[in-house]
């Protein structure tokens, strides 16, 4: 049976009349990457920081490891690496101090942690600035330095909240391989964003939040079954008699189709093999057809399906 | 851990390049400036000095002159005389070059054209002089034998008029500066004390916050951050001190070690000050560090580093607030080290300055051990 890492009951945070976590329930196993997805201000940061014991809250109960977290859980902390979303490191120290520093907060034994330091860094890929001081290294580099200094002491739990805002993808790229790499070395690691290509990438179980709710929660399969529309197919059709798009209406499991400059919009709800049987409906009818895509739910698609609005805002 | 974190909370502060600008290079700067602007007025206006007089004799008087010659003996002598005719004793009166004429003959008198310290000595002289050599005239005429003696009593009379300091200490008025030119860079100790609540308060920094989710206790922590501080304000006022002493050359009066406790002791307590002023509210580090900066130049100007009587109007006024101000306890005790004899005003204030160090120190730790943050 495995292990519960993170439980949080009925886990209530107000900001005055602003409910910002309503009774959020998490049951965060060993070994998983678990992501919390939802738009900004959707209350992400603030479990974390709940779960971190950083914050007050008004209601519920936090358990990691099966013990009870509070500020005082030194031995519960020891075991925990934190990622925060702003950069937090000093500024008038280099990069390997800045790792020996906060590794040291963690590991006593000095040659231990020399070792430990030295691994960080090779893992954030920063051999070649470990004399730099912060100002001195790209956004990037920066992110990888924070990241160095939350898992240098090994921590079995990992919480990273953002850790790829304001991150060129090379640097998105490395940080969220290292991530995996954290994972099948043994950590547990809970992983906050709002960008869902992340969450879908690298999470094993994800849970969405919206308004400090938890509207849904499962493997990222799980949450795309859970929506109507399972599958959009895109026809290039220079001309598409009525007949043959209401007789693609009509086969089982679409649930809707839309013709528009040329393009065909396909709307499946769950079957199997819906191209095909769309494709053969066109040949039958001696219709020309050009480029076909099949684009399958992404979770921004689930997130508006369940809410009504898309997850990342449109600047984004 | 305490060590660990002692170590580089040390080494932060030290490559901290406020820490340098504020409590080393700008109060450097302003004791140099202050040094060439005000540290020879004292001896230019206020310090006694020889005072030249013209002698203009109607008739000789060789009991007159034997008294001037005896006065110019001195080692540091009340006049520098010359002799010499109404016309040339005017001229140079008018010009400046000696302050008064004496007139001697049958009267004594004297001719004046300002008024000031020096006319007012040479005015008591005169009449002085007037009334002991009539008393010795008479004295003379009972009993001529008596002659010899009378002189030397006449010239024992005149003598004592010599500046004589009721202190062995530095009297120069701009020592004061420069003892709250110390209380300064003592309170700019502050911007230390508020960088230790700011990197150990969650709700103030990410930096503080990640600290707080390390298993490191909130008091350790603190403590080390303290201890970083104070030592790193230590070093900051040492060399200020020294700078001061020896490359200035600044005399400050009193044993030079109690000169540096007494930095020291204002030095911590101006970092705990603003450990306590940083960690009693949530805004950024740059308001605090704004704040901060307004209110400890208030209080140095109330202790007199811009305006040198305000601290004298204090204690006429408010007297307890001079016992209370960080920087005029800090200058008191400096100036006490300077003109007492002994410590019995000196002891309290430093008394002052370390119960100030514990308060502050404590409450800021009480503050900034709340344990969650109702938000960050």
């Amino acid at each position: 049976m495995e292990k519960t890492v993170v439980k949080t009951q009925n886990l209530v945070k107000r900001y005055g009349d602003l409910i910002a976590l309503d009774h959020l329930e998490l049951d965060i196993k060993e070994g998983e990457i678990f992501g919390l997805l939802g738009p900004n201000g959707s209350g992400k940061t603030t479990a974390i920081n709940c779960i971190l014991s950083l914050l007050a809250f008004n209601k519920g109960t936090i358990e990691i490891f099966g013990k009870n977290m509070t500020p005082a859980s030194y031995d519960i902390k020891k075991e925990i690496g934190v990622i925060m979303q702003n950069v937090a490191v000093f500024e008038e120290l280099t990069v390997q101090e800045n790792i020996d520093y906060f590794c040291g907060l963690y590991i006593r034994d000095k040659a231990q942690r020399k070792q430990y330091v030295e691994e960080a860094i090779k893992f954030v890929g920063l051999e070649d600035f470990r004399k730099f001081y912060p100002k001195k290294l790209s956004g990037g580099l920066l992110r990888r330095l924070n990241i160095a200094c939350g898992i240098a002491h090994k921590p079995k739990l990992i919480i990273l909240d953002e850790p790829t805002v304001a991150v060129d993808p090379q640097s998105r790229n490395r940080i969220l391989e290292g991530i995996q790499e954290l994972n099948r070395a043994g950590a547990t690691v809970i992983y906050t964003s709002h960008y869902m290509e992340e969450v879908e990438q690298i999470c094993t179980r994800i849970a969405i939040l919206d308004k400090g709710h938890k509207i849904a929660e499962g493997t990222k399969d799980e949450l795309k079954s859970m929506i109507f529309n399972t599958e959009t197919v895109n026809i290039e059709v220079l001309d598409l008699p009525e007949e043959v798009r209401k007789e693609i209406a009509a086969l089982p499991h679409i649930s809707g189709t839309d013709y528009e400059d040329g393009r065909l919009t396909v709307k499946c709800s769950g079957g199997s093999h819906n191209l095909i049987r769309i494709l053969d409906v066109l040949r039958g009818h001696d219709t020309a057809f050009g480029r076909v895509t099949s684009e399958l739910p992404t979770l921004n698609d689930v997130f508006l399906e369940i809410t009504g609005k898309a997850l990342r805002d449109k600047e984004e | 851990m305490f060590l660990h974190c002692f170590r580089y909370e040390l080494t932060t502060a030290l490559r901290e390049r406020s820490v340098l600008i504020w409590l080393i290079i700008f109060p450097a700067v302003l004791a140099m400036l202050m040094n060439a602007a005000f540290s020879s007025i004292y001896e230019k206006t206020s310090r006694f000095s020889t005072i030249p007089v013209a002698v203009v004799e109607n008739s000789p008087d060789p009991v007159f002159r034997s008294v001037m010659d005896a006065l110019e003996d001195e080692e540091e002598p009340l006049l520098k005389v010359d002799y010499m005719t109404e016309e040339e004793a005017l001229g140079l009166l008018e010009k400046g070059e000696v302050r008064g004429i004496i007139h001697t003959g049958d009267d004594i008198s004297l001719t004046l054209s300002d008024t000031g310290v020096e006319e007012t000595v040479l005015r008591t002289f005169t009449d002085q002089y007037v009334v002991s050599s009539a008393i010795i005239g008479d004295v003379i005429r009972q009993d001529p034998a008596m002659a010899m003696k009378a002189g030397e009593a006449m010239s024992a009379e005149l003598s004592p008029c010599i500046e004589k300091s009721l202190t062995n200490g530095i009297t120069d008025p701009f020592i004061q500066y420069i003892y709250n030119l110390i209380a300064m860079v003592a309170l700019y100790g502050s911007i230390l004390g508020l960088q230790i609540s700011v990197n150990n308060q969650a709700d103030l920094s990410p930096l503080a916050a990640r600290k707080t989710c390390s298993p490191i206790s909130k008091t350790v922590g603190v403590a080390a951050s303290l201890a970083a501080a104070w030592l790193v304000e230590t070093i900051c006022i040492v060399i200020f001190v020294t700078f001061v002493r020896f490359v200035l050359g600044v005399d400050y009066g009193g044993s030079l070690g109690l000169v540096y406790l007494t930095s020291v002791l204002g030095g911590m307590a101006g970092v705990s000050i603003g450990f306590f002023a940083g960690a009693s509210n949530r805004f950024s580090y740059e308001v605090k560090l704004g704040v901060s900066m307004a209110f400890n130049m208030t209080l140095c100007f109330f202790s007199g580093l811009m305006a040198g009587n305000i601290k004298l109007i204090i204690e006429e006024k408010i007297p307890w607030f001079n016992r209370i101000n960080p920087p005029a306890v800090i200058s008191n005790g400096l100036y006490y080290l300077n003109v007492d004899s002994d410590l019995h005003r000196y002891i309290p204030a430093m008394a002052v300055l370390i119960g100030m160090t514990l308060l502050f120190s404590v409450l800021g730790a009480i503050l900034s051990r709340r344990k969650k943050y109702a938000s960050l």
